[in-house]
């Protein structure tokens, strides 16, 4: 019913093509996250559903409508911009309002949502305040009340929460999480934040360079990566990933060799280069390794304190990896062995870049 | 083309179209009809034009009048921009890097002049230096000192008709200037201070080059819309006298229509000083608009 | 202390051009109420020993004053009322809305404002006289219905109003009428009213245009009435001329008095891009 699909989406303007293919689907009533760094095309995506950018080629539906040459007034959208885009010389009520009033809506009608939304985003008692009178905190609840007054099927959110300090921002993403199982729109979340991502998403669309790189739920995106950008992009710090050569059995980084588990060589095939991913958190660094054969040499270079845990940088041969240790951690210039958590790895092609899959034990 | 696209474009020329029609019937294509014109000898009246081909062109190139009026354009030109253009921007930087107090007085009061009629300027002018009877005369008197006949004095006049025009002119290019200036942030000059740099220094190094787009802009309105208000004073105070000594090609091309009713020659001055006028517009749009259009 | 003394040269170098500038308007103010006697005896007394309004008085009696007064404010009124709507529809479309061709067609349009009057003027004056407006105040108003410097200025400050507050009305299926009444204007109405004030204070002080297309007395406008009383000799007129600079010049004073504020900032704007 109200999901969103992507045919063949092309975007460009003049020579730069900015989103490049993009084929999705959003089901409907689902929170998707569109989620990249900046310039990937995220945006660019969220206001093409909002009929605020023309599609150069490929077909959008919304619903079962193919919606490209649909006036966003007519494409039941609701939009959360994020400078807020409240009218300034109206008031928290006029703000949350207007458009019921310009469309014509029966009086009481109005004021039932009007309230409604009030007393749902906390606004009680702010509504003849003009948007300058109020918080940044307070500003973006209107402008989410703004947007559900609407009742729209779709509900679009732009970096809702940027201009946001770190704790507001954690109590303001349960919010939006309370506003949707409310009403059910069909949710799509621009952000480049991954912890916004994960925590509001039910599903992730990763992208890069115009390009979507994953589609899946934020499990499944941060445990089985898709491709090498995905495993650099979620994850904070980042996983490490390293080109890595193979042969019989062994591993090869930098002149460093262990042995791979038989279940991985059978994923690994007939390639003999390919890319090494592991996330800082699944690496083992110990003087006195299970198996020796399992593990390669490792010089620790420098130790950050995080607080609560240590952040270990170290090298394999020339190739320079992290590590997250929880105590006792080796100390700068000691030779140790670099353990990883076979369970945990991950492969990638070599010239795809994307992940070669996982042994079938693992799955 | 997309519907959506077509129905913005529709739009679009709705809005703009009234102001298309003005501009067309009073701009464009008298613009046009000036140059056609321009190559007829005809005196406005005439049911006939004749057709001369360039003959107006050389009439004018070859008129030593012309090069006369020329000159006076240029040291017009020349004055103005000293007093419009290089001053406001030696005083923008003092008010707003050096003066601890009264920016907004004097931001009001140095407009005030700008919103009263040049007719009325003049008129003022006329009778503060009358050479007589004027205040000015009778103060220099106690000194010994006579004021000249200045509007009968070929040397003098466009240097008292530029004074008039400037006094209109000056705030409102001092109120634009300053605000180019103003948007040189305040610590970068707080730094340049820091490491002792001279105010000499700081304006012509980081002040000058940092708001050189307001400073084209307000150069080339100083000098087209500078000549054009000249006109006022000229046509009250001297009708471009004594001996054609302060005209200038605004004035004269008048002179020539509403005067002499040569209305062929009067448009090839026309001409001639739009091609003036279009190379300045050349420059402003090289420096000033480009990187500028695209922001929104 | 040596900064003291610098603030205080810079002090006296801005007052002195300020009474330069006030000056002629404080001389014409200060000598419209004298005698002529008194004028001509004492002309750097500011405060009249014996202020009068006889000629004012004069003024009124030698010429059709209140008929002059009207045809300009009529001309100046509609000019304004006109070109600020189609230099608001104007700024709107170059501002909010995306079409082929809006580059060209708006460096074109501006570049108007750099083309001399003498370029237009002859056609003009044959297209007025054609119509049968000549010596006809409608004549005098109809080349100045639209506008570069405005469609100028508005757009400067339309572009300071966020994007996505229209797009968030086209959004709520908002049409552009509304958007424009309910939600541009009040958030650019200081640059609409001082784009207003100043088409208004232009036309009232419009002097070329006129003296070409007005040629009797009862449809002169105050700026060419003004002239009839210019004499670079200096003559016998002195104090009435002054009036009538005074009554020329007091509409345009009051409204930047009043205005003086929005008027300053939106050319301010029109300064710092392009």
């Amino acid at each position: 019913m109200k999901e969103i699909v992507f045919n063949q989406v092309c975007k460009s303007y003049d020579q730069n093509q900015v989103v490049k293919n993009l084929n999705m689907k959003v089901e409907g009533g689902e929170r998707l996250i569109l989620l990249g760094p900046s310039g990937c095309g995220k945006s660019t995506t969220l206001r093409m559903i909002a009929g605020l950018e023309d599609i150069t080629s490929g077909d959008l539906y919304l619903g079962d409508k193919r919606v490209n040459d649909v006036e966003s007034g007519d494409r039941n959208v609701s939009m959360v911009f994020q400078n807020y885009a409240l009218y300034p010389h109206m008031t928290v009520r006029q703000n949350i309002s207007y458009a019921l009033k310009v469309n014509k809506f029966p009086s009481d009608e109005i004021n039932s949502r009007t309230s409604e939304a009030i007393r749902m985003l906390d606004l009680t008692g702010l509504e003849e305040r003009k948007p300058k009178e109020l918080s940044g905190g307070q500003r973006q609840r209107v402008a989410l009340a703004r947007a559900i007054v609407k009742r729209a099927d779709y509900f679009l959110l732009d970096e809702p929460l940027s201009n946001l300090d770190a704790q507001l921002r954690a109590y303001a993403r349960k919010e939006l999480v309370k506003i949707h199982e409310q009403y059910h729109q069909t949710f799509v979340y621009v952000t480049h934040d991954q912890i916004e991502a994960m925590t509001v998403g039910q599903k992730i669309a990763l992208m890069n360079e115009g390009t979507l790189q994953a589609f899946d739920t934020p499990q499944n995106i941060y445990k089985k990566p898709a491709n090498v950008f995905t495993a650099k992009f979620i994850g904070s710090p980042p996983a490490n990933v390293v080109e890595a050569s193979y042969d019989a059995g062994y591993l090869y980084i930098e002149g460093a060799k262990m042995k791979l588990p038989d279940a991985w060589c059978k994923v690994v095939g007939s390639r003999n280069r390919l890319y090494f991913g592991i996330r800082p958190e699944d690496i083992h660094l110990t003087r006195a390794p299970k198996d020796k054969d399992y593990a390669m040499k490792a010089l620790v270079r420098y130790v950050e304190n995080y607080g609560n845990q240590l952040g270990v940088y170290f090298q394999v041969k020339g190739m320079e990896m992290l590590a997250i240790c929880e105590d006792a951690a080796p100390m700068p210039g000691e030779n140790v062995y670099f353990e990883p958590d076979f369970d945990k790895i991950h492969l990638f092609d070599i010239e795809t870049t994307n992940n070669l899959g996982y042994p079938k034990k693992l799955q | 083309m997309k519907k959506r696209k077509l129905k913005e474009q529709i739009l679009a020329t709705c809005l703009i179209l009234p102001s298309l029609i003005v501009f067309t019937i009073f701009m464009f294509w008298p613009l046009a009809r000036t140059v056609y014109l321009s190559f007829f000898d005809w005196n406005m009246i005439k049911p006939v034009k004749k057709f001369v081909g360039f003959q107006n062109y050389v009439t004018l190139l070859t008129d030593d009048l012309t090069y006369k009026v020329l000159g006076n354009t240029l040291l017009y030109i020349a004055i103005l921009l000293v007093i419009n253009f290089v001053f406001p921007y030696i005083l923008s930087f003092i008010l707003s890097f050096l003066m601890r107090k009264g920016k907004g007085f004097y931001k009001t009061a140095f407009f005030l002049p700008s919103v009263i009629s040049l007719v009325v300027g003049s008129i003022l002018y006329v009778w503060i230096l009358n050479p007589v009877t004027g205040p000015i005369a009778k103060i220099l008197v106690h000194f010994g000192i006579v004021l000249p006949i200045w509007s009968k004095s070929e040397g003098l006049v466009i240097w008292i008709l530029s004074l008039v025009t400037s006094w209109k002119v000056f705030g409102y290019n001092f109120i634009i200037v300053l605000s180019g200036v103003m948007g040189v942030p305040q610590e970068v000059i707080e730094a340049a201070k820091i490491d002792h740099v001279s105010n000499y220094r700081i304006f012509t190094q980081i002040i000058l080059p940092m708001s050189s787009a307001t400073g084209i802009y307000v150069f080339i309105i100083t000098i087209v819309q500078g000549l054009q208000y000249v006109f006022t004073p000229i046509k009250v105070v001297t009708q471009g006298g004594p001996n054609y000594a302060s005209s200038n090609l605004i004035y004269q091309t008048y002179h020539e229509a509403f005067y002499m009713y040569r209305t062929g020659v009067a448009s090839a001055f026309s001409v001639l000083s739009m091609v003036l006028f279009v190379g300045l517009l050349v420059l402003e749009f090289k420096y000033v608009e480009k990187g500028v259009y695209y922001e929104n | 202390m040596k900064i003291d003394k610098k603030q205080w040269l810079y002090q006296i170098l801005f007052a002195a051009i300020t009474i330069v500038l006030l000056f002629p308007i404080i001389f014409a103010i200060s000598n419209s109420f004298k005698t002529l006697e008194e004028a001509t005896n004492h002309i750097w007394r500011f405060i009249p020993a014996a202020p009068t309004l006889e000629n004012y008085r004069h003024v009124f009696e030698r010429l059709p004053f209140v008929r002059i007064t009207m045809n300009t404010f009529l001309i100046a009124f509609t000019v304004t009322v006109f070109k600020s709507l189609t230099s608001i529809l104007a700024a709107y479309a170059f501002v909010f809305l995306d079409f082929k061709g809006k580059g060209s067609l708006y460096f074109v349009l501006i570049s108007t404002m750099f083309i001399p009057f003498t370029v237009t003027m002859i056609p003009n004056y044959i297209t007025v006289s054609a119509l049968g407006l000549n010596d006809n105040i409608w004549g005098v108003a109809l080349p100045q219905l639209s506008d570069a410097l405005g469609i100028f200025l508005l757009r400067q400050s339309m572009r300071t109003v966020p994007k996505s507050l229209i797009e968030v009305a086209r959004m709520e299926k908002i049409g552009h009428a509304r958007i424009i009444r309910d939600i541009l204007l009040p958030l650019v109405k200081p640059a609409v009213v001082s784009t207003g004030i100043i088409f208004f204070i232009n036309s009232w002080n419009e002097y070329v245009w006129p003296v070409l297309i007005l040629k009797s007395k009862e449809n002169y406008t105050l700026s060419l009435a003004l002239q009839m009383f210019i004499s670079s000799e200096g003559g016998t007129d002195f104090t009435v001329a002054m009036a009538v600079s005074v009554t020329t010049m007091i509409v345009p004073l009051i409204l930047y008095m009043i205005f003086q504020k929005y008027i300053i900032n939106t050319f301010a704007l029109s300064g710092v891009k392009g």
